[in-house]
């Protein structure tokens, strides 16, 4: 704030606020973290050590959690016993298989509905929004049954279009408003040399390569993190991540050091995605209405 | 941009004439500089159906998964659809009779999802916006929302796991600390029907705070400057300046946030699947965990169709309302000057 250098002037009640705010951001902080921070700890522990607890009440105790020696034998046994080789390859193929169908179509329809104008093109619109919002599990049961008499169910081609319900319409609507902000002329001019309407389509594509190589990502991270669609649609043949990490968790033995390894393994790749694709985080979190 | 009245394109003109005259062939014809130019090739339009070409594909793949579906969707909730259970017979509106006036526990799931709903919005925008503040212009401001924002990163069912490991009555960290504080006795607070919803409440404030700071910082980049110098001038204090001007200018904001996190809380279930399943004694059976139970642990697909459709709808009320929002903060969309 410009101004704030004219009527900076440390009262011990402002004082007393700036500490306040810096607690607080010290106590969300460690909020935030601590969960994660425990999950890829204790995928590092052996069982008996991640049920060390200090008795109640005994706050010294709390060193306890760093009392163990590292094992990376959850990780193997993920790897070894458990088949999560082919339960990442499932998920990266959905996820991927989902975006790219769904960018492809997106941006071709996105630049076309940015292009021209027609009657019902806001209720079109509203349809195709509509389907992005429309809720998982409700989309699932109508799903189901179609997917059932096709015997989609449980094929990784069934999950891809599962997928696409929410991802396409998510591309369409995003990319649209990225297209909006090229101008026409580009493609006139291209025209006018002699270019055909689809090169000329194709030369705008790398003033928006960022955003198309966004939101690529983006649709990949709502995919890749979906446990409903998988766990009914998936189930059987095409097992993913979130699936597979919920069926260790077994009315009698729930394998807690293989499950934290699991999250870890389902969450360090999308936290990188995130880091990368920063920028459009927020445009692309709340459909476009926001940006940054 | 290209300015556009009435679905043609007028700006740009200028700009393709100079671009036509770049490239084509210059002559001098008895001294005269001649430029030749074949004036149908001159601001070209593709015709419209071009572009509903291109359109094509993706209406007809998006009809196919959602319209389709959606038509389903209706015959099934007019029908007795049990997976394994004989031929599906016609029952009219028997499915939402009985919804309306015999099942508990769907206006229970209703008024747990409104409950669930408001108690974590109210704790998200408190704590979202309070960040927001402090956050906005400190020195270190991109590297704190960027740590804050790694638990949206997380697939929700690990989410839910990790958190039903920390709540854990015999080995979770975070049920001790509990403990310790003198807050919960021995049992998880997921596992008594008092405090269940306020544990799933807990894991998505966790989980999506972070959303509501980063739209509200985006919001607060955009208050107009000059009034809040106005407002100094007139004597007025930082936490003056924040409620008289700062706040009503982050509402459109917050409205968007709420909406989109409460239509959220419609399509995601899988953190209240995972930490009580919609238990102890249905405490936490918001509906969307009811119609996963009743459509795909009964099987009963017609009674769910029923129930998805209500939820659909008011889905689709909100989502309206939703994308009026979207002309407002920025009047992002209404510069583009193609939605008239």
């Amino acid at each position: 704030m410009a101004s704030r250098d004219v009527v900076a002037y440390r009262s011990p009640l402002t004082t007393a606020l700036h500490v306040a705010a810096g607690l607080f951001v010290a106590v969300y902080l460690a909020w935030t973290i601590l969960p994660i921070f425990i999950m890829f700890v204790s995928s590092f522990k052996d069982l008996l050590e991640a049920f060390k607890l200090p008795a109640v009440g005994d706050w010294g105790g709390v060193l306890v959690f760093f009392d163990f020696t590292p094992t990376a034998k959850h990780y193997f046994n993920l790897f070894g016993q458990l088949n999560f080789a082919t339960y990442f390859r499932n998920s990266l193929a959905a996820a991927l298989g989902s975006a790219v169908v769904s960018v492809v179509l997106g941006s071709m329809c996105a630049y076309a509905l940015s292009r021209i104008d027609f009657r019902g093109k806001k209720d079109l619109f509203f349809w195709i929004i509509s389907t992005r919002m429309a809720p998982v599990v409700a989309v699932m049961v109508p799903l189901y049954a179609i997917f059932r008499n096709l015997e989609l169910v449980g094929t990784l081609p069934g999950l891809i279009l599962a997928y696409t319900t929410f991802n396409l319409p998510f591309a369409i609507w995003i990319l649209k408003g990225f297209f909006d902000n090229v101008p026409y002329a580009i493609e006139e001019a291209q025209m006018c040399d002699g270019a055909t309407r689809l090169q000329a389509f194709r030369s705008i594509l790398p003033l928006v390569a960022p955003g198309i190589g966004a939101f690529l990502v983006l649709c990949v991270l709502f995919a890749w993190n979906d446990f409903l669609f998988a766990s009914i649609i998936g189930s059987g043949g095409a097992k993913t991540l979130p699936v597979a990490t919920r069926e260790l968790v077994q009315p009698q033995n729930i394998q807690w050091g293989s499950i934290m390894a699991a999250g870890v393994v389902t969450t360090l790749p999308m936290m990188l995605l995130g880091l990368l694709i920063r920028r459009y985080l927020v445009t692309g979190l709340t459909m476009g209405a926001v940006r940054e | 941009m290209a300015a556009r009245t009435g679905g043609r394109f007028d700006l740009g003109r200028a700009a393709t004439a100079d671009a036509a005259a770049a490239v084509l062939p210059v002559r001098h014809v008895a001294g005269v500089r001649t430029i030749d130019y074949a004036p149908a090739r001159l601001n070209p339009q593709p015709s419209r159906s071009y572009y509903f070409w291109m359109m094509a594909p993706a209406i007809v793949v998006l009809a196919a998964i959602s319209l389709y579906p959606f038509f389903w969707l209706v015959w099934m909730s007019l029908h007795n659809v049990e997976v394994g259970a004989g031929p599906d017979t016609f029952v009219g509106f028997a499915n939402f009779e009985r919804l309306f006036t015999r099942d508990r526990k769907f206006w229970n799931g209703w008024s747990l999802l409104l409950q669930y709903s408001a108690m974590c919005l109210s704790l998200q925008i408190v704590l979202g916006v309070l960040l927001a503040v402090i956050l906005n212009g400190s020195r270190y401001e991109k590297i704190l929302v960027t740590v804050i924002l790694m638990p949206m990163m997380m697939a929700p069912v690990i989410a839910g796991l990790v958190w039903y490991y920390l709540y854990n009555s015999t080995f979770g960290w975070y049920h001790w600390l509990l403990q310790s504080a003198g807050i919960l006795g021995e049992t998880s607070i997921v596992g008594s029907t008092s405090t269940a919803m306020l544990g799933l409440v807990i894991v998505d404030v966790w989980q999506w705070t972070p959303l509501i700071t980063l739209i509200t910082l985006a919001g607060m980049k955009r208050v107009p400057r000059d009034q809040l110098e106005a407002n100094m001038v007139d004597g007025a204090g930082e936490l003056r300046n924040f409620f008289a001007i700062v706040l009503p200018n982050l509402y459109p904001f917050l409205l968007i946030a709420i909406l989109l996190r409460f239509m959220d809380n419609f399509r995601f279930i899988d953190v209240a699947l995972t930490l009580t399943g919609g238990g102890p004694a249905d405490a936490t059976n918001i509906l969307p965990v009811y119609l996963f139970d009743v459509s795909f642990q009964y099987f009963k697909l017609g009674r769910g169709a029923a129930i998805a459709l209500t939820l659909l709808l008011v889905t689709i009320l909100l989502g309206m309302l939703l994308v009026r929002l979207f002309e407002g903060p920025q009047s992002r969309r209404a510069d583009m000057g193609s939605e008239g």
